[in-house]
């Protein structure tokens, strides 16, 4: 497959990167790893004449225990014992995502502004004339609940909830300068599988911030897909929290790749906080989470089982990230 | 882009200049360009790993990456791996233990291989068997796969 033809520019500042977005607005992608852009593109899946390629930006590369470039590699990520040790439930998502070969190119940020998906929309052009076009690209309806014109493509990246759950920060820098946003808020409550964002037109994302607050935390990610080797997530559930013997002093739940956003659970969360968490109060969280997510009929399994998964994958990452080792 | 882009790389230890448009593939350019066909196109779009090659020393999908951003950059494609004379290690391990049936996935699963034994000269099978979890066989070979690389591992000193 042949890409069409676009500009590919390379600036090597974010300054430049800013500017080069603000003069091309709404007529560029930035180009990260490419592992989920480029297969777009060869389908047709809304194209842009212009590609801002963000590899040679120096101040988005790299990672530490505290900052993760929004370039960092996950490969790269994936191989740093000390850095598993101190965020286990990042670990858990970075080794989870695609395949060792995509990991080799995909990028933190990548991963954390992935495409929404959706059966109806990653499909050849062929494919999708012949049924209609949707919502998500080139017409003007939903396929999945036809009765709304509203998307309901899944958020399918798996750092985002492994993130949210140790209440990871990003920075983000436009043409009004630079601000820090905690990570949930990166995606947009009020949108949907289109609308997905709330990053101003123009705007990049140039790290993730890791606070030292949430460090120690034991955490688990536990990701359902078909085929363990490579499928984007059906759902993923991150959990991160500290308990003294069995009583919690913090805890945290993310769900991912069910939704057009992934979503924290705090209020279900919190009022836990000080008491013990015995299998009965676990079984009930888990059934609460698991009732309010809604994933629609547009990846591969069911939604029934996705959602009643939800349940069972909550208590396993709860019980798992509880006897796991604290960072 | 002007009709001139051009990009220059190093291919398999020799420098190379060739024309090349903004939005061409390496796959592409190795294959239709340059005439290197030991790197195959399986499904084009990243789930197959038929295309690896090495950037920089890195296994990379060829089929998605753009051939201007391999600009100064070290390309090792299977071709490169071969020595003048007889086989690399790995390759000589595939032919020794069978570990190939219709073929068409071998390149990518030998570059791959190359990569991971050079990063972890002596890997278990569990590393095996994750280091390749990107390359599909389609013929579903993979014990024989697996074999091999730990053959060449333990033959490559």
């Amino acid at each position: 497959m042949h890409l069409d033809p676009f500009e590919l520019h390379r600036p090597t500042t974010v300054d430049e990167t800013v500017r080069l977005a603000g003069a091309l607005a709404g007529r560029f992608d930035f180009l990260a790893g490419g592992t989920d852009l480029l297969p777009n593109y060869k389908m047709h899946l809304n194209l842009k004449p212009h590609l801002v390629a963000l590899e040679d930006v120096d101040e988005l590369r790299g990672f530490s225990a505290d900052r993760l470039g929004a370039m960092a590699r996950l490969a790269d990520l994936e191989r740093d014992p000390a850095f598993a040790a101190t965020w286990p439930s990042v670990a858990d998502a970075v080794g989870e995502v695609a395949t060792p070969l995509v990991r080799a190119s995909g990028t933190v940020g990548g991963n954390l502004l992935l495409e929404t998906r959706c059966f109806f929309f990653n499909q050849s052009y062929f494919w999708r004339a012949s049924l209609g076009f949707c919502l998500k690209a080139d017409g003007d309806r939903c396929h999945v609940v036809p009765q709304k014109e509203v998307c309901y493509a899944t958020h399918s990246g798996d750092l985002a909830p492994a993130l949210m759950v140790v209440d990871a920060e990003v920075e983000v820098a436009g043409p009004a300068g630079r601000r820090r946003l905690p990570l949930a808020d990166l995606y947009d409550a009020k949108g949907d599988g289109v609308r997905r964002l709330t990053l101003a037109p123009g705007e990049l994302l140039v790290a993730v911030h890791l606070p030292r607050a949430a460090r120690g935390r034991r955490g688990r990610y536990k990701k359902l897909r078909v085929r363990p080797a490579y499928d984007f997530p059906e759902l993923g559930v991150a959990v991160a929290g500290r308990w003294t013997g069995d009583r919690v002093e913090e805890l945290r739940i993310a769900v991912g790749g069910a939704e057009p956003r992934p979503r924290r659970f705090d209020t279900l969360t919190d009022a836990l906080v000080g008491r013990t968490l015995d299998d009965a109060r676990l079984r009930e969280l888990a059934e609460a989470i698991g009732k309010s997510v809604r994933p629609v009929h547009n990846t591969f399994l069911l939604p029934d089982y996705r959602r009643r998964m939800v349940a069972v994958y909550v208590r396993r990452a709860v019980a798992e990230a509880r006897e796991g080792t604290a960072g | 882009m002007s009709a001139e882009a051009r990009v220059k790389f190093l291919l398999n230890g020799h420098p190379q200049e060739v024309p090349c448009e903004d939005a061409r593939i390496l796959l592409d350019l190795l294959r239709d360009d340059l005439h290197l066909t030991g790197t195959k196109r399986g499904c084009d779009l990243g789930t197959c790993g038929c295309c690896t090659v090495l950037v920089d020393g890195r296994p990379t999908l060829s089929c998605l990456t753009l051939a201007r951003l391999t600009e100064g950059r070290s390309v090792t494609t299977i071709e490169g791996l071969t020595p003048p004379q007889g086989l690399s290690a790995v390759q000589r391990a595939f032919v020794d233990l069978g570990a190939t049936q219709c073929g068409f996935c071998t390149p990518g699963f030998v570059v791959t291989a190359t990569a991971l034994l050079e990063e972890n000269p002596r890997p278990t099978r569990a590393e095996i068997e994750r280091a390749i979890s990107g390359n599909l066989c389609r013929c579903t070979g993979y014990i024989k796969i697996v074999d091999a690389i730990a053959a060449a591992s333990r033959s490559s000193g």
